[in-house]
């Protein structure tokens, strides 16, 4: 178990702070009883508390001990603010879990679930109790981001346990901090790719996407066909028209397509459409700019009115509404209704149904350049563990017996370069039709720079302001993009000249 | 406080305190010993768990506390910084016009309608009213989120019931849940489901009302309208009083619908974000707990006042002279 | 009403209604309304039919948008170039008539089929498949509730649920009943202030308490047990109060004088006298509490955040949601599984609910 030290604890701190506070005002002011009174009972609760606490907690350790295996160390394990909370990943990580603890019996190895949704907060609860879980992961820079300061420094317990970094070439510094603490070790990289569905470009006799990149990223669409263009987002939305169908069999292209009747979209950012990573697709730029004030990047606003109009006018990418509805069911790639989307690796995870009919292709470019955008997921110990080198321990089976299994689950790619191989060995073993893995892993070449989940000050709250965006772009077809966006450079920039 | 909320006249202290005097002393004192015993649990409950917590939520407000120390910031007073922030803060203005909005919409449904269908469901022309009350009531035995989940994907505008529904009779469905416009009428839709005790204390009323007043009205040549007017209403005031009460008491505190269906930042663009659910993502979501206490205290207090203003205004309109006790 | 009733008379031809005799006229009148009734229970029920119908339905079925189960009929085919694999059957327009056929190969504008009965022969048609009638058949499927009742672990959740429905239940009665007790029999100071102090806390938006009741129980060391949702019951409600204190003092008072002077202690004429003529009204709160328990979402979120094991339903429920929203079918098994137990507690004492209790003549 977890014990937290009173140390971590911040709430008593302000109780105690409200106490004297209250004590001060009453004994200054003189006859305020109320006041008076509250301190008194709370602080009799709490003398009573404390006693209460202590044989509650004997009481609570007693009970589990004789259930489960001896005196082994309770390392809590946080799986939900990136992959891994989704319903196809949930017994995988039950059967590393499991593994782990037969392996050995110092540790106990316990996993909570917890829903993208709501595990931030559920963890903002959990450590503002002082109840911090021991590891939390896989985890993005976007969650690192929403809670800065709440990591243990690793390089204490890499120096003691004598884990070899080497294999890594350096690649761990994305998580040092500026105050120069290492909070991460790289576990798995995700870069993005089209995935398409080749049923549906049977279907519609069109060709498939490229399959490679040219040295500057650039690639050709159907090559020696009447549709042969270089593969931009000119060409993906035109082709995407093409594969969008209604129930009569018209599609976007033509003039009888009946948009209240969609029956197979064309294409979708699939769970990308956070306006930063949306934005990126188009070209890496940042909101924050040297002067302190936000302003979107240039190709940022370009993207969003491609893909507004796509879903919108043209019809070819489904908004919010359909995305939720029955046809599509929240998991539009992987209905079968929807032929091309761009997302990350880590679609591989949820894309069961689909058997063998998928494979992937090359990103387009936008003005010449490629984006192939990137997410990093790592393990990270919570300052206030218990038993950080305990939770360290289950990190190096992590990192090692558990790896491929863990990174088959989440669908990354290995963020040493030297299991690679077997990772994609297994994941072969899992999609036989033989997926295209190398235009995925080409990616990497040309991934977004600044990242396209950097930080930026105040975090919580801009980010916040920044996804408010996301609902119009997606569901109100009437929506003013310029208007939108000068609202939301107004508030950031507000907001963090505080 | 005390003349509000007992109202005009607290017959049952009165009452049994006039009936009991001439008692001896000891008597009383051994009375009010039993009394003040039995009172107990409530008294400790009412210092622990709503006095302690509020007086600290005060504090609270006056603080910069954070839920969690996101940038190692000591704790300390900030005087009236949160309570500034409330009243410049343009999220606490959008927070209260979304439920300002909706008040207006829902308090009348939610009275006129649970009026209705017990005006329907005690017609003396209807066959299985009994059934008919089973089945009005039955929603109202939903668990929340279970019922969360049902509306989430039957107002969905593209595949939900509802929106085939509307196209069967050759309407154009709305976005309900997606369009800024429609989410709070669709909310107001979602509140429907509760109206099932509603209904049961208004039928319990409209067979309250004594026939023979119904009976000297007709001789008087009362309209159906003059009937309801004259008769009826005076007779239901009281609940419909209590139902209002009951309303705008549940509207202060009106969270998890919007916040399970809609998120906490209350798509779309905070058409449902309401009061509550600034609240909750200050404290909760951007851990600034002190800012939060000094946004329920505001809360509290809009809804003690209001709650006093409805209470002050039943004079002029709630009619007690028939209710005898 | 005298709206609903002049319409529904309205409907019927003036000339004809008024040569009907009276019994003829009456019978009318009763099917119009109940007709209406019908209709609008029926509108008002509607979500809980779309929740029955989505629990029977495979996701495929979900996908493609019928309103019932229905599924494609398929015919595996054995032989010639297209065996291996099972097809959909579709009705086909051809020069020979309305044709049963499985689609093999979809293209946009031409498709081809073969025939179930000989299925090495490709038959090329011109035409659009998607406008084609597909060979639909009735085919619910029970699975998602065993899915869902595994997925939700829904014994644990149950025994959770009950264990703090059921103290809480305890609790609440105990000193309900009490406070009320003392509130409608006593002479007591500041009686008043009492009675306004209840019906401050139901006025009271819980938020305003929750950041400090949560720091109290920190404190206390009971975050992560459900201690917090089950030990404020123990000093009473204030609507319990109140509801207890209208029927107590409903109570003619003869009976419990005469005990006293019987020398009986209050207590002891609370429980010989007084409760066992509240029977009903105790019965009231305890279900009262019991759907409470049921239902509290905030309260065990936020103490049992993360403690999955604990989690009473309505917290595993919204997990449950949250985790597997992409598989509607599920949910929407996992929604009526988590209502059987209030709608068979309701059915059977239904008379309870709807015998109409009410608070207003406490808010007098």
């Amino acid at each position: 178990m977890s014990t937290t030290e009173p140390g971590s604890f911040r709430l008593p701190r302000l109780l105690a702070l409200l106490a004297a506070m209250a004590l001060l005002a009453a004994a200054c002011g003189g006859g305020d009883d109320s006041a008076d009174d509250d301190a008194d009972s709370e602080a009799s609760a709490s003398a009573a508390d404390t006693t209460e606490a202590a044989t509650d907690t004997d009481d609570d350790d007693a009970a589990e001990e004789s259930t489960s295996s001896g005196d082994a160390v309770e390392v809590r394990w946080f799986v939900g603010l990136g992959t891994g909370a989704q319903e196809e990943q949930i017994e995988r990580q039950d059967a590393v879990v499991d593994a782990f603890n037969d392996s050995q019996g110092d540790i106990e190895l316990v996993v909570e679930y917890i829903d993208n949704s709501t595990a931030a907060d559920v963890l903002a609860t959990q450590i503002a109790a002082g109840n911090a879980p021991d590891i939390i992961g896989p985890v993005g820079l976007e969650g690192s981001n929403a809670f800065a300061g709440q990591y243990a420094d690793l390089e204490p317990l890499i120096a003691e346990s004598g884990f070899d970094l080497s294999p890594f070439a350096g690649s761990e510094e994305v998580y040092r901090t500026a105050e120069g603490a290492l909070e991460g070790i790289p576990f798995a990289t995700f870069p993005s790719g089209i995935f398409y569905n080749k049923d549906l470009f049977d279907e519609a006799g069109l060709p498939y996407p490229p399959a490679s990149y040219e040295a500057d990223g650039s690639s050709v669409y159907g090559e020696g066909t009447e549709f042969e263009g270089p593969w931009d987002y000119e060409k993906l939305a035109e082709i995407a028209a093409i594969l969008s169908v209604d129930t009569n069999g018209n599609d976007a292209a033509s003039g009888a397509y009946d948009k209240a009747a969609i029956e197979q979209f064309g294409f979708a950012h699939q769970w990308t459409t956070n306006p930063t990573s949306l934005g990126t697709s188009f070209g890496a730029g940042r909101l924050e700019q040297t002067d302190g004030s936000a302003e979107f990047p240039d190709a940022w606003v370009e993207s969003y009115k491609w893909y507004h109009n796509l879903v919108h006018e043209v019809g070819a990418a489904p908004n919010q509404t359909q995305t939720d509805s029955d046809l599509l069911a929240g998991n539009v790639f992987n209905s079968g209704n929807v032929a091309m989307v761009s997302t990350h690796l880590w679609y591989t995870c949820c894309i069961a149904d689909l058997g063998d009919t998928w494979d992937i292709g090359a990103l387009p470019t936008h003005d010449g350049t490629l984006v192939s955008k990137l997410h990093g997921d790592t393990f990270r110990i919570h300052k206030d563990s218990a038993d950080p080198q305990a939770a360290f321990t289950v990190l190096e089976y992590f990192f090692d017996d558990a790896a491929l299994d863990l990174l088959d689950v989440y669908g990354g790619m290995p963020a040493r370069p030297d299991i690679r191989d077997s990772y994609f060995a297994s994941l072969d073993e899992q999609f036989p039709q033989g997926v295209n893995w190398d235009v995925i892993i080409a990616g990497l070449e040309y991934a977004d720079s600044p990242n396209h989940q950097t930080s930026m000050p105040s975090f919580l709250e801009a980010d916040a302001r920044v996804k408010e965006f996301e609902t119009p772009l997606l569901d109100d077809p009437d929506f003013d993009i310029d208007a939108g966006i000068a609202e939301v450079e107004a508030d950031l920039t507000a907001l963090w000249a505080g | 406080m005390t003349t509000i909320f007992t109202g005009p006249d607290d017959h049952t202290t009165t009452g049994s305190g006039s009936r009991d005097d001439g008692g001896h002393g000891t008597l009383e004192r051994r009375e009010r010993r039993w009394g003040l015993l039995f009172v107990t649990p409530w008294l400790l409950g009412l210092v622990l768990l709503f006095i302690t917590p509020l007086v600290l939520s005060l504090l609270m407000s006056f603080t910069n506390y954070e839920l969690i120390d996101t940038d190692d910031q000591e704790i300390a007073w900030v005087g009236f910084d949160n309570w500034q922030r409330v009243f410049s803060d343009p999220e606490v203005g959008n927070g209260l016009w979304v439920t300002l909005k909706f008040a207006l919409m829902f308090v009348p449904v939610s009275t006129l309608l649970p009026l209705s269908v017990a005006y329907l469901l005690t017609s003396e022309r209807l066959w299985g009213r009994g059934v008919f009350r089973l089945l009005f009531y039955l929603p109202s035995m939903v668990p929340l989120v279970a019922a969360m989940i049902i509306w989430r994907f039957y107002l969905n505008a593209e595949s939900g019931w509802f929106a085939r529904l509307l196209r069967w009779f050759g309407l154009n469905p709305p976005n309900f849940l997606g369009d800024a416009d429609w989410v709070l009428p669709a909310l107001v839709l979602i509140g429907t489901w509760g109206i099932g005790n509603a209904v049961i204390i208004f039928i319990a009323a409209l067979n309250g009302v004594p026939t023979e007043l119904y009976e000297a009205a007709r001789i008087d040549g009362a309209g159906k309208w003059r009937l309801f007017r004259d008769v009826t209403w005076p007779m239901i005031s009281p609940i419909t009083f209590y139902n209002v009460i009951i309303t705008l008491v549940g509207l202060g505190q009106y969270f998890l619908v919007p916040f399970i269906l809609q998120g906490v930042d209350g798509r779309p663009e905070g058409a449902s974000r309401f009061y509550t659910m600034v609240f909750y993502q200050e404290t909760f979501s951007f851990f600034q707990a002190g800012y939060g206490a000094a946004l329920a205290w505001a809360m509290f207090i809009v809804v003690f006042t209001l709650t006093a203003l409805l209470f002050w205004s039943a004079k002029f309109w709630v009619h007690y002279e028939f209710e005898e006790r | 009403m005298a709206t609903i009733l002049s319409a529904a008379r309205a409907a019927e031809p003036k000339r004809t209604f008024a040569e009907l005799d009276l019994d003829t006229k009456r019978f009318l009148a009763k099917t119009t309304v109940t007709l209406f009734a019908v209709l609008l229970v029926v509108a008002f029920l509607l979500p809980l039919l779309f929740m029955v119908v989505s629990s029977l339905k495979t996701e495929q079925q979900i996908a493609s948008q019928t309103i019932l189960p229905r599924s494609p009929t398929t015919v595996e085919v054995t032989e010639g170039p297209f065996a291996g694999e099972a097809y959909d059957l579709y009705a086909v327009p051809t020069d020979d008539g309305l044709r049963s056929l499985l689609l093999v190969t979809k293209g946009r504008e031409a498709s081809t089929f073969v025939d179930p009965a000989d299925p090495t022969v490709p038959i090329e048609w011109e035409g659009r498949w998607r406008t084609l009638e597909p060979a639909l058949v009735l085919d619910p499927t029970f699975e998602n509730f065993s899915e869902a009742w595994d997925a939700l672990d829904f014994l644990l959740v149950l025994r959770n649920t009950g264990i703090i429905a059921g103290l809480g239940m305890a609790g609440t009665v105990m000193a309900s009943t009490l406070v009320a007790y003392g509130l409608s029999r006593f002479r007591m100071p500041a009686k008043r202030l009492i009675l306004s102090s209840l019906l401050a806390t139901i006025i009271l938006p819980p938020f305003v308490t929750l950041v400090p009741t949560y720091a109290v129980w920190l404190q206390v060391g009971w975050v992560g047990t459900w201690w917090p949702l089950i030990v404020p019951h123990f000093f009473g409600n204030a609507y319990n109060v109140f509801l207890l204190r209208q029927f107590f003092l409903g109570i003619p008072r003869d009976l419990d004088e005469a005990s006293a002077i019987d020398g009986a202690s209050p207590l002891r004429t609370l429980i010989t006298i007084i409760l066992p003529q509240a029977k009903g009204a105790v019965l009231a709160v305890s279900l009262f509490h019991f759907f409470f328990a049921w239902n509290d979402f905030l309260s065990p979120l936020i103490y049992l955040a993360g403690e999955r094991g604990k989690q009473p339903i309505s917290v595993a429920l919204y997990d449950f949601l949250g985790l597997y929203d992409t598989a509607i079918p599920l949910v929407q098994a996992g929604a009526m599984l988590s209502m059987a137990v209030p709608i068979l507690v309701f059915l059977l004492l239904q008379r309870i609910f709807l015998s109409g209790i009410d608070l207003s003549g406490s808010l007098k």
